[in-house]
């Protein structure tokens, strides 16, 4: 009896002790990231989790930054969400007391709606660098100066599946299929795709799966019926090379469009497909050989984590959240502060970052940046076209 | 074990005194919450002896009714809760009525009560024009408590960890009383042996579907305070890994006790929070908890204390 | 619109089979120990990771890749047995439980190896078979061909060998099973084995058809319960024949009706079967 009450009081005590550890000297910019780095749909947190872990050791490494005439060194702390919206919203209420000011992500739609109500009400205390496509509609709103979207939009004039979509049909499209995984963003895409599709005349038909599957057979089947220009697979390459197999293998489709995912699937099936039409914020392959700071970056990456550069592998997300990490530093030693997030937010949308992209954000705190359409063909032959929106 | 709950209600009553943390605030909500589910579970496996795998089902579904007649429809909070119970109420008397006249077998009773849930959650997934799918539903508004001043909404952290701790005390306090009954006897004696308990004349069918329907109905109230706290309902509340989830909770307190799921609940909702761990380790401690619990300590936390206190 | 589904019931037989050598693990283990092993799918994924690399990494040729995954998966089971299953012999709860917990722990392990990046292995058997206007692709027929074999062979060895009839023997009746002189912790312990062993050629053979991750392995052990119970427990061509009866509802499902539902279309057909039939489709035992 004794015991339980133990246990339970013990419990309360080290979760106060929790919150009491993380005092620092001051000195220290505390940042902090929320993603699922374990679970289903791990993918892309745990890729820009990488990014930006690298980019803070690479500043402690150099001994920190300048603001004003003091040093300052970035304290990084990850949280694995599990893709799980209860574990995020705690989690985040945590980084909150901890008076962490920056904080990167969620790229997971769901995660960012639970956590939205928390940061709203702490509006002006910091700022989130969201990757999650539904932070798109609350961007602009009141108590959203918090916010910042880290990645280009799908639509608008300057948005990267406007001018995807404007390119496939320069390839005369009649019919495209879109094949989603039935979740938070894969219903946001299908809804930003269908507005995009109709305004431009392409007919479109649309089939859902469940997370987890891994036999597309029968949907693709179906879908091929209908007799598509081109299959529109998402969102992921854990699926993304299943279905570019199954569907070129079994003769459903030989020609797709993605507006997530690598070039990793079209090249190991090279010889099966017909085209394969993809956005790649960068073709870091071609990048390596032409740009310095890609090729320091993906040298770092390998050192770091003594595994193989993950080419194929959403690397944009891993440097995406690397760059910000840099350009957050920037912007804190024009801005003068480390603490003041209202003057950091406005050098923040005044700037524009020159690191492995070209970054700046437009007025609302959409991130606006440089991407490629990697377009293979039969054979793997690789043709990139490049975007720049910045120079808008 | 007798004074153990109203002690630990004690401490809990007094505990937001010394607790001046949102987060800490929150999980503490959280593992109510969680722990009236792991309470109200127990009543049908650790009580009947029924492995119900549709619990996080009543749960979800109970968020779902209330979250969508407050949203949509403009429902007061406490109005909704009533005809969200009623649903989980109907669904629990149909599926364990199915189950129960089919005297199916524990672990068929498992798996059909699983079937029944992922149907729902199908359904609830992919019926885009009431649900939203896969998005699921914000919630902003909070329900509001009328005091004589008049209505006071219940938004901070400690107004939430009060009215939590409060649907803990009615989940418990439900089932206790009827454990303490004829009713619970009876329970009793068709978890030991549900023929032996036919041939002493017990109603079998009666009571294990009584059992399934309150255990249900009470998931049900946990899920309607839940969506609103958390602020948004998702069909993940649903899967099958929340049903999971709370066995592991009840198995840890202590599976023959009321207290014991309490405890299972808390720990479990607060370790991932207590322990910095990368994700790995954490996703292998989990699992080696659970191995260690049940070949170790086969009675849980409670289990443990028990004997300890029997020796000494 | 015939050719889709002959194609697709064709593809419901091959997706079934794997559930079916799943199925196969989760009867025989039932039957013999009391308990549902549902780290079974958390084995396959081991068996798969094993020939991933062992084929990949290491450069070995598929077939031996593929042998020595079944190998190492089974040295796990049989040490998960001895450490861990051994003590859960006829609870049926706390073998759910444990297995349940090894799902997490070699999740944990694989995830500190690997990471969660998918990985997809060279293709071992590329090319379609063109049948009478159907598209068949190698792998998937060939695949499926190992799964009939093996647990057509399982069949035969377990009706006509003294080891098998042991087991039959032994599922029937403990007690007299025994007295027969039939030493069943042994018994128990083959099996174990056996049914890990199959899950990790599933693995092995699955990373072949499909691309792998370290989650892969839950989703196959639920379709594997289904189709096992929707069999009835015990029966070893019923495990197959279950397998099939999922495989195929949901690829036809997912032709006719919404592919999101894909997954209840089989919950379904499992729900109705045993609610005429309460032992399972192939199960005598009421």
């Amino acid at each position: 009896m004794l015991g339980s009450k133990g246990l339970l009081l013990s419990g309360f005590m080290a979760l106060g002790l929790l919150g009491a550890t993380n005092v620092r000297a001051e000195d220290v910019v505390k940042i902090g990231q929320i993603e699922a780095l374990t679970g289903p749909t791990a993918t892309y947190g745990w890729m820009s989790a990488q990014g930006a872990k690298l980019a803070v050791e690479e500043i402690n490494a150099k001994g920190g930054f300048k603001v004003g005439d003091k040093t300052y060194k970035l304290q990084l702390t990850q949280a694995d969400t599990r893709g799980e919206p209860r574990e995020a919203t705690v989690q985040f209420r945590k980084l909150m007391e901890e008076n962490v000011r920056f904080v990167f992500g969620p790229f997971l739609t769901n995660i960012f709606n639970a956590i939205e109500p928390i940061a709203k009400q702490n509006n002006g205390k910091f700022l989130l660098f969201a990757g999650a496509t539904s932070a798109h509609s609350a961007l602009g709103k009141p108590d959203h100066d918090y916010l910042f979207r880290t990645w280009n939009w799908d639509a608008g004039p300057s948005g990267f599946g406007k001018l995807m979509v404007d390119y496939l049909k320069k390839q005369d499209t009649k019919k495209v299929a879109m094949l989603f995984q039935n979740d938070a963003f894969g219903k946001t895409a299908v809804d930003i795709y269908t507005a995009l599709f109709k305004d431009a005349g392409i007919e479109l038909k649309v089939e859902l799966f469940e997370p987890g599957t891994k036999d597309f057979s029968a949907v693709l089947a179906k879908l091929a019926t209908g007799k598509p220009d081109f299959l529109f697979p998402g969102y992921s390459d854990a699926v993304l090379y299943d279905i570019v197999r199954q569907a070129t293998e079994s003769g459903f489709a030989n020609r797709f469009f993605l507006v997530r995912g690598s070039i990793g699937p079209a090249l190991k099936n090279k010889d099966a497909i017909e085209d394969y039409i993809a956005y790649v914020p960068k073709y870091f392959e071609q990048a390596e050989k032409t740009e310095p700071k890609v090729k320091a970056f993906i040298e770092n990456y390998k050192k770091t984590y003594n595994r193989e550069f993950p080419y194929d592998q959403a690397p944009l997300c891993s440097s995406s959240c690397y760059d910000h990490v840099h350009m957050l530093v920037q912007a804190m030693q024009s801005a003068g502060t480390v603490d003041d997030v209202a003057k950091i937010r406005t050098a923040l949308l005044s700037m524009s970052y020159d690191g492995l992209w070209k970054i700046k954000y437009d007025k609302t705190g959409e991130e606006v940046f440089g991407f490629d359409v990697v377009h293979v063909r039969k054979g793997g032959s690789v043709e990139v076209v490049k975007y720049d929106p910045t120079n808008d | 074990m007798k004074y153990a709950a109203p002690t630990a209600l004690l401490i809990a009553l007094f505990a937001p005194l010394a607790v001046h943390s949102d987060s800490i605030l929150a999980i503490a909500i959280y593992g109510f919450m969680a722990a009236s589910l792991a309470v109200s579970f127990n009543l049908i496996f650790g009580f009947t002896g029924q492995l119900s795998l549709f619990h996080a089902a009543s749960f979800g579904v109970s968020a779902y009714i209330v979250t969508i007649l407050v949203t949509a429809f403009g429902w007061n909070f406490w109005l909704a809760v009533v005809p969200a119970l009623a649903v989980v109420l109907i669904l629990s008397l149909i599926v364990g009525t199915i189950c129960f006249r089919f005297k199916l077998k524990e672990f068929y009773f498992a798996v059909v009560t699983m079937a029944f849930s992922e149907i729902l959650r199908l359904v609830i997934l992919n019926w885009n024009g009431i649900t939203n799918g896969s998005l699921g539903i914000t919630v902003v508004d909070r329900p509001s408590l009328w005091t004589p001043s008049g209505a006071v909404q219940i938004s901070s952290g400690i107004a939430w960890y009060y009215l939590t701790l409060a649907l803990l005390v009615i989940v418990y306090v439900v089932c206790q009383r009827i454990l303490s009954s004829w009713i619970g006897r009876c329970l009793a004696a068709i978890r030991l042996n549900d023929q032996l308990g036919e041939t002493l004349g017990i109603d079998v069918f009666k009571y294990k579907l009584l059992s399934f329907a309150v255990g249900s109905v009470l998931a049900g109230l946990v899920g309607a305070f839940y969506g609103f706290y958390s602020g948004f309902v998702e069909p993940h509340y649903l899967s099958i890994s929340l049903g999971l989830d709370i066995i592991a909770m009840v198995l840890l307190g202590g599976v023959g006790s009321l207290i014991g799921p309490v405890i299972g609940a808390v720990i479990l909702t607060a370790l991932p929070h207590v322990i910095d761990l990368s994700a790995e380790l954490r996703i292998g401690l989990y699992g080696s908890i659970l191995i260690f619990v049940i070949l170790v300590m086969p009675k849980g936390i409670v289990g443990l204390l028990g004997s300890r206190k029997n020796a000494a | 619109m015939s050719q889709l589904i002959i194609g697709q019931l064709l593809n419901g037989v091959i997706v079934g089979s794997l559930y079916g050598i799943i199925a196969l693990g989760v009867t025989l283990t039932f039957g013999l120990t009391g308990i549902v092993n549902f780290a079974l799918g958390a084995f396959m994924m081991l068996g798969a990771y094993a020939t991933w690399y062992l084929y990949d990494v290491l450069g070995w040729p598929y077939v031996p890749a593929v042998f020595g995954a079944v190998i190492a998966v089974g040295i796990i089971g049989y040490l998960c047995d001895r450490a861990l299953f051994q003590f859960t012999r006829g609870n049926l709860v706390n073998g759910l439980l444990v297995s349940i917990g090894m799902i997490s722990v070699f999740e944990a392990l694989v995830l500190a190896a690997f990471t969660t990046t998918p990985r997809d292995l060279t293709y071992v058997l590329p090319g379609a078979l063109h049948v009478g206007g159907l598209i068949l692709p190698k792998i998937k027929v060939a695949v499926c061909g190992v799964f009939l074999a093996v647990i057509f062979g399982t069949y035969f060895a377990l009706t006509r060998t003294w080891l098998g009839r042991a087991a039959f023997s032994y599922a029937q009746n403990p007690e007299a099973a025994a007295l027969m002189g039939i030493r069943t912790g042994r018994l128990q312990t083959i099996v174990v084995v056996y049914s890990t062993a199959l899950a990790g050629l599933g693995g092995g053979l699955y990373a072949s058809m499909y691309s792998i991750d370290p989650t892969i392995g839950s989703g196959y052990v639920l379709k594997a319960v289904e189709a096992a119970i929707l069999a009835g427990i015990g029966s070893v061509i019923g495990a197959l024949g279950g397998g099939i009866i999922l495989g195929v509802s949901e690829n036809i499902g997912s032709v006719f009706l919404p592919s999101a539902f894909r997954d209840a279309y089989g919950l379904v057909f499992l729900i109705a079967i045993l609610l005429v039939r309460p032992s399972g489709l192939f199960g005598d035992r009421s």
